[in-house]
């Protein structure tokens, strides 16, 4: 996967003819809206393709970027510019509300680098079917061992306190059960943020191997805080009852 | 979403709910999870090793309605086939029986894996002798 940004090509500004940056929104030289051309959304931001990322400078960047693009300002303008203003303001949007959320950030910079999480158990599936083979399952077995035992627990004790007396012993255990689930989310986030700086220094020297291996670790990550979130529902559903 | 009656019949009255004993040469268990929507599904079989017919089955889903229902069907329907028979159903077939609208195609998937996995977990303990049990390095039942 291409990690630093290609050797940009120039591009010609088409109102004036000057030489911009690639990814240039505006020209240099006279201040024209350019064409949209279809880009990822760090590119579209002009940032590296990095899991870390300043959102609060995003932000203001973010700001400064939908006043620019706003449609209103080209009301006059060219039938071009209007559509290339339209198309940017959304795209904008998008990559904003995409780029500023760390877990969604997340999601679209391993799909940049070719991993479909949505995708990955019907992959799995249809390589299985393929080959004649049992699936190979997208999570490690004993984290699906764990979660089955989470979930028996967590019915149990569900079950219990539906049966009439809300004991404060199942309550009690309901509650830790909360705290565990709490903490393991929280545990998941540092994790991952550990997972980000070890990918975006390796993406620094071009060290692939350091990537994928981080890269692999973070599918891991979310696939366990997908379980973890749904009992973390389920717990706290059975709580409020 | 409205459920079509045969996924709510069988989430109402879920068949063969329960547990064998994991340890037994003669049961196979198969449990698998799609984590884009947390489900995880246990299947187990129990088959006669003489005839190699599924002569119980046993499921403990959590899921949603349709990964019940579809791993409700599953059990009914290995129940008196042979292993090689079983390994036949397709999720697609899941799919008709229950009516499932496109966005839970994925229960019916996880179904179809749990049947292949609960298979595969009791080959890889009964090496059947005369026939080669493909690759049991993949047939690890998780």
């Amino acid at each position: 996967m291409a990690v630093v940004a290609e050797p940009s090509k120039k591009l010609v500004c088409w109102s004036c003819g000057s030489e911009n940056d690639a990814d240039a929104q505006f020209c240099a030289s006279c201040g024209k809206l350019q064409p949209y051309t279809p880009t990822d959304y760090f590119a579209f931001f002009g940032l590296p393709r990095r899991f870390q990322l300043d959102t609060a400078s995003l932000e203001r960047q973010f700001y400064r970027l939908s006043r620019k693009f706003h449609p209103d300002l080209y009301a006059r303008a060219s039938s071009e510019e209007q559509r290339w203003s339209l198309e940017k303001s959304s795209v904008l949007n998008d990559a904003w509300r995409t780029l500023r959320d760390p877990l969604a950030r997340t999601e679209y910079a391993l799909g940049l680098a070719g991993i479909r999480l949505e995708e990955q158990s019907r992959d799995a599936s249809d390589r299985a079917a393929e080959n004649g083979t049992a699936k190979q399952q997208v999570v490690p077995p004993d984290l699906l061992e764990e979660v089955f035992e989470l979930n028996m627990q967590l019915e149990e004790m569900r079950m219990a306190k539906a049966s009439g007396a809300d004991d404060p012993e199942t309550r009690g255990s309901l509650e830790a059960a909360k705290q565990n689930f709490d903490s393991q989310m929280k545990t998941s986030e540092q994790d991952l943020q550990r997972l980000w700086s070890e990918w975006d220094a390796a993406a620094e020297t071009d060290d692939g191997e350091t990537q994928q291996a981080a890269q692999q670790k973070m599918v891991d990550l979310l696939n366990r805080r997908s379980y973890i979130r749904n009992l973390l529902r389920d717990v706290e559903e059975a709580l409020k009852n | 979403m409205a459920y079509s009656d045969k996924v709510i019949e069988h989430y109402n009255n879920p068949r063969n709910v329960g547990q064998m004993d994991k340890n037994s040469t003669e049961v196979g268990t198969g449990l698998v999870g799609a984590p884009e929507c947390g489900d995880v599904m246990r299947l187990q079989i129990k088959v006669n090793p003489e005839t190699r017919v599924i002569e119980d089955a046993k499921f403990k889903t959590f899921g949603c309605g349709s990964a019940i229902a579809s791993s409700s069907l599953a059990t009914e329907w290995v129940k008196g086939k042979t292993v090689d028979e079983a390994l036949e159903i397709k999720n697609t077939d899941i799919v008709k029986e229950l009516a499932l609208p496109p966005v839970k195609i994925h229960c019916s998937v996880l179904a179809e894996d749990a049947i292949r996995a609960a298979i595969g977990d009791w080959k890889k303990k009964n090496v059947v002798e005369g026939q080669a049990v493909s690759t049991p390095v993949a047939v690890a039942a998780n």
